[in-house]
């Protein structure tokens, strides 16, 4: 099989956040290295990747074939060395975009982001008012975001505002399409909770229920009706209320990859925490084109051949790849079926379950756990020999 | 706006965040934008590697002449893919 060339780099370059929101899609893990499965070699170390390595990690992606990087995390901001990745980045004549809480962003930087080559900034917001935002936040940070916004659009940088959407804050969609419009941005990302890493673990308090769905996809309707040619509006469905599954990553090591903090390559940013038994190669000991290429994780399900029936003879095999390999892992246990949003899927009664706990719960509110920061170790431990 | 209705003095130049380069890769130019990537097909990559305050006209004049071709047909080409790609945002007039 012809290897296809990657488009996109998921660079998250620290799992530390001054949020703590519970649907956030980095792994639980407490500890990134806990789990014993990476290769046990000269060369690996479970501190953050320094700055001389991201900047070799970006120029490989180039090379590679890669034309976009995402700046995430974490919070990207807690790096030091943000403006100096993103001048590596422009210099690898990669597009740069940074996903940020805005938290720790102030004009100066905002100048030196941007003064570096800085494309555009994604901001994250939790709801359109500061009581509710600062409650899924658990930190108080909406009003600061109110702040940075008019700022980023007056250092003449692209704004998106990105929504991550869920039970306790569906019912305000369109008070936080107005706030989007308020604030000048050029485009805004509704998007339906995902359920994986902390969400995962926070399903039932996060899944809205049938009725809340129903409404808010009419409301997004709507507004993107009404805002067209103004604000781009891409609203993001929940999955587990569709019949058929997402085409997740357009197709598993076919036009994405991510590299974490410590410098593990996934197909998938939340692969890590969501299939145990892949094996995780890291930019400590061998190269991108390698792992691209040959490794054993990326060409796990490439193509169309690792697939199990319905998919292998199903006309839209190529077109949702089998949807989700992480939530075939967490909902079955087997990375490898059928994702069991499908409706073809022999596992669908998991997803209804589900469903049917929320929608039958007569308006009782989960609650939910605070995420925390996985840790790494927060210097670089040269020279320490594992294994 | 439609196609036949942009004026010869429309000043085409790319929208904020969108960004003209060329892949080396698959030879090609590509539009890069927030979360998107479009690939130029030849004729594409003729009119917005022109989008730098030059007017429609010009643009359609050093075309015409570059491609000995007549000016009239590739008006409508110009004028149609210049409108699709505003249509997308990726393009605005001056």
């Amino acid at each position: 099989m012809t290897v296809p060339r990657p488009y996109a780099l998921l660079a998250e370059i620290t799992y530390r956040c001054p949020l703590h929101c519970p649907y956030c899609s980095n792994p639980v893990a407490a500890s990134l290295c806990e789990a014993p499965r990476r290769p046990q070699r000269g060369g690996y170390n479970n501190g953050e990747l320094t700055t001389e390595e991201w900047k070799r990690v970006i120029r490989e992606a180039a090379a590679l074939g890669v034309l976009q990087i995402g700046l995430s995390g974490g919070e990207p901001l807690a790096r030091r060395d943000l403006a100096e990745l993103i001048r590596a980045a422009r210099e690898a004549k990669l597009y740069t975009n940074l996903i940020t809480s805005g938290i720790g962003l102030d004009d100066d930087r905002l100048c030196a982001l941007r003064d570096a080559g800085l494309d555009s900034i994604q901001l994250s917001f939790q709801s359109d008012e500061s009581s509710l935002a600062d409650e899924i936040a658990g930190a108080r940070a909406h009003e600061r975001k109110l702040d940075i916004a008019p700022k980023i659009r007056a250092a003449g940088i692209p704004l998106s505002l990105n929504f991550v959407i869920h039970r306790r804050n569906i019912d305000r969609l369109s008070q936080m399409i107005d706030l989007a419009e308020r604030l000048g941005a050029e485009r805004v990302e509704l998007a339906n909770v995902q359920f994986y890493g902390w969400a995962f673990r926070n399903r039932a308090a996060l899944l809205p229920t049938h009725e809340q769905v129903d409404r808010a996809r009419d409301l997004a309707n709507a507004a993107k009706a009404r805002l067209a040619g103004k604000i781009d509006i891409f609203y993001v469905l929940p999955d587990y209320y569709e019949t058929r599954p997402k085409p997740c990553l357009n197709g598993w090591g076919r036009r994405y990859l991510t590299v974490n903090p410590i410098g593990d390559v996934l197909p998938c940013p939340t692969a890590s925490s969501a299939i145990p038994d892949l094996r995780l190669e890291n930019v400590r000991i061998r190269d991108l084109h390698w792992i691209w290429q040959e490794s054993a994780s990326f060409n796990r399900f490439r193509g169309t051949e690792w697939m199990p029936e319905p998919c292998r003879s199903c006309p839209q095999r190529e077109i949702d790849f089998g949807g989700c390999r992480c939530q075939a892992a967490l909902l079955t246990g087997n990375a490898a079926l059928t994702d069991p949003v499908c409706e073809f899927s022999p596992n669908r009664a998991l997803v209804d379950a589900v469903l049917c706990d929320v929608n039958s719960a007569n308006g009782r509110l989960g609650e939910w756990t605070y995420r925390v920061n996985p840790t790494t170790s927060s210097r670089s431990e040269s020279g320490r020999a594992l294994g | 706006m439609a196609a036949t209705t942009i004026s010869d003095l429309a000043r085409p130049s790319l929208a904020k965040g969108v960004r003209l380069q060329s892949d080396s890769t698959m030879g090609k130019s590509v539009l890069l934008y927030p979360e998107g990537i479009v690939e130029l097909n030849e004729t594409a990559h003729e009119i917005l590697s022109r989008c730098d305050g030059r007017t429609l006209g010009e643009i359609i004049c050093e075309l015409a002449e570059e491609y000995e071709a007549d000016s009239n047909a590739l008006a409508a080409d110009v004028r149609n893919t210049l409108s699709d790609l505003q249509q997308r945002k990726l393009i605005e007039f001056k």
